[in-house]
């Protein structure tokens, strides 16, 4: 009987450890709560990384393209309604698209225009700072360091932002500096150039002349003039659309842009001036009649069109078109 | 007393057998029971990641897709925008009913019948355009209701460049 009980204790104590065994393998709590919380943070922190991405790749991409368009929109309506140029554009472009203001002063109220209300950087910036907090529950910082725009190209303007933002949320921190360029066109947009010099008498848009360099005629060269296009020269001695705001009124290889004014539209409409617009206004030709043709084949549209010798010979006018001034 | 024991043993060993396979049917059970929230935490996610992940030139659908109704119609003509970024400029553009009736369309069969969802941008429901009182009981009585939220925002006008946005987006799921 004794060797019996002893054997029952020994099966006892086999099957308490077996089942000990089972319940820490089988108990669900541990592993699942632990796998939850794994989950929740990767799929928080995955949400953030996917916002800080979309905020450097598209966000500050949209709102410079957006806001680069609205600041220039709103210095050409500032030159017509001051009839002047813009003394320092690139300080003027930096307050303009940050604060909406130039010299501290509202820019709409000056143009008469509600284009920068609600559209600078600054309101762009402070829009996504608050539906990030109200979305994500995440703490945004965005300290603007630098805003500038440029011209490699004659047909648009490249604007740059300059940005350090920090997104802090309970899981992780996010600390990037970042730098966002980007390309607008420049086509459709008021030449500041003819504003100032006509004192708003003649606006002319930026469209670009389908014609290619070798391909000008007398016929073409009408056309040009009718429709108020431009044309970039390779090598040009015209100045660019950003040197216009500022009466910088010289070469630029890379992205000069020129037109051709039309008589018609000027007072006086007989001036002894070649009529590309760069020189027509600064005067390069003034009262020089020897170094100036009348382009007598447009005369029946465009009376007193004259050109210089270098533009007769670019747009392949022959003698029979034009005629000596004097 | 030699047979006696015999059954003994053998009863013993169905007993534990029972109390084993009890055992087992309970913790898978209990298994089984755990991971519905996580479920529907993952579908209101894969609804939203869908949204926002699939351009309009990704979908073959008769109504949103290229081709389509509304891109005939001219409501859509950025093929590279998201549908969740169209479902913002419907917003933006104050035409909640096609904003509605996209939805309905491209989330056709993302989601399984038994399942009910809303979406929302901006804090304006969008989808479904009008609660039924049957949506109502069974958006009130679900035991679990889930949300994910996203940040939308994009082009509204490509020549001047005006954007919509930014807006929160959000979609709520359960169980009917």
């Amino acid at each position: 009987m004794g060797k019996i009980k002893r054997k029952g204790i020994f099966f006892t104590f086999i099957s308490i450890i077996i089942m000990a065994t089972f319940i820490l393998i089988f108990t669900p709590q541990a592993d699942i709560s632990l796998q939850k919380d794994t989950h929740a943070v990767s799929a928080r922190i995955g949400s953030i990384d996917s916002f800080v991405s979309d905020l450097e790749s598209s966000y500050f991409d949209a709102v410079l393209r957006a806001t680069t368009y609205k600041t220039i929109l709103s210095l050409i309506l500032y030159m017509n309604s001051t009839g002047s140029y813009v003394p320092n554009f690139d300080s003027a472009f930096y307050e303009v698209m940050l604060t909406g203001k130039i010299n501290g002063v509202p820019i709409d109220s000056v143009t008469g225009r509600q284009i920068m209300a609600n559209s600078t950087i600054t309101d762009w910036n402070d829009r996504i700072v608050n539906t990030a907090k109200d979305t994500l529950n995440v703490n945004t910082t965005i300290i603007v360091t630098n805003i500038s725009v440029s011209q490699a190209k004659a047909w648009s303007i490249e604007p740059r932002l300059d940005v350090n933002y920090t997104i802090k949320s309970n899981v992780a921190e996010w600390s990037r500096k970042s730098t966002i360029t980007s390309q607008i066109s420049i086509e459709g947009l008021n030449d500041p150039y003819y504003l100032v010099n006509t004192n708003r008498a003649y606006t002319n848009q930026i469209k670009k002349s389908s014609v290619e360099v070798n391909q000008w005629n007398i016929a073409k060269v009408r056309e040009h003039v009718r429709n108020g296009t431009y044309i970039h020269f390779e090598d040009s001695k015209a100045s660019s659309f950003l040197m216009r705001f500022t009466n910088t009124i010289e070469p630029s290889p890379c992205c000069g842009i020129e037109s051709l004014a039309n008589p018609n539209r000027l007072n006086p409409s007989d001036q002894i001036e070649s009529y590309p617009d760069y020189l027509l206004w600064s005067h390069k030709f003034a009262n020089n009649c020897t170094q100036l043709y009348n382009i007598t084949g447009l005369w029946d549209e465009f009376r007193y069109f004259k050109l210089d010798f270098y533009h007769v010979a670019l747009f392949n006018i022959t003698s029979q078109d034009a005629v000596r001034t004097c | 007393m030699h047979k006696k024991r015999g059954y003994f043993f053998i009863l013993d060993a169905m007993l534990a057998l029972l109390v084993l396979v009890i055992g087992v049917f309970l913790i898978t059970s209990s298994y089984i029971n755990v991971p519905q929230p996580a479920q529907v935490g993952l579908l209101s996610d894969n609804l939203l990641d869908f949204l926002s992940n699939s351009k309009i030139k990704d979908i073959n659908n008769p109504y949103a897709g290229i081709g389509g109704e509304l891109w005939n119609k001219g409501s859509i003509t950025d093929a590279d925008n998201s549908l969740l970024q169209q479902i913002g400029i419907f917003y933006a553009t104050n035409d909640k009913g096609t904003a509605a009736k996209f939805i309905q369309n491209v989330s056709e069969g993302i989601v399984p019948g038994q399942f009910k969802y809303e979406v929302w941008i901006d804090g304006s429901m969008l989808y479904p355009a009008e609660i039924t009182a049957e949506h109502a009981q069974s958006r009130n009585s679900t035991k679990l209701l889930l949300t994910s939220k996203k940040i939308t925002f994009g082009i509204l006008n490509s020549t001047t460049g005006d954007i919509f946005g930014p807006y929160k987006a959000e979609v709520f799921l359960w169980e009917r």
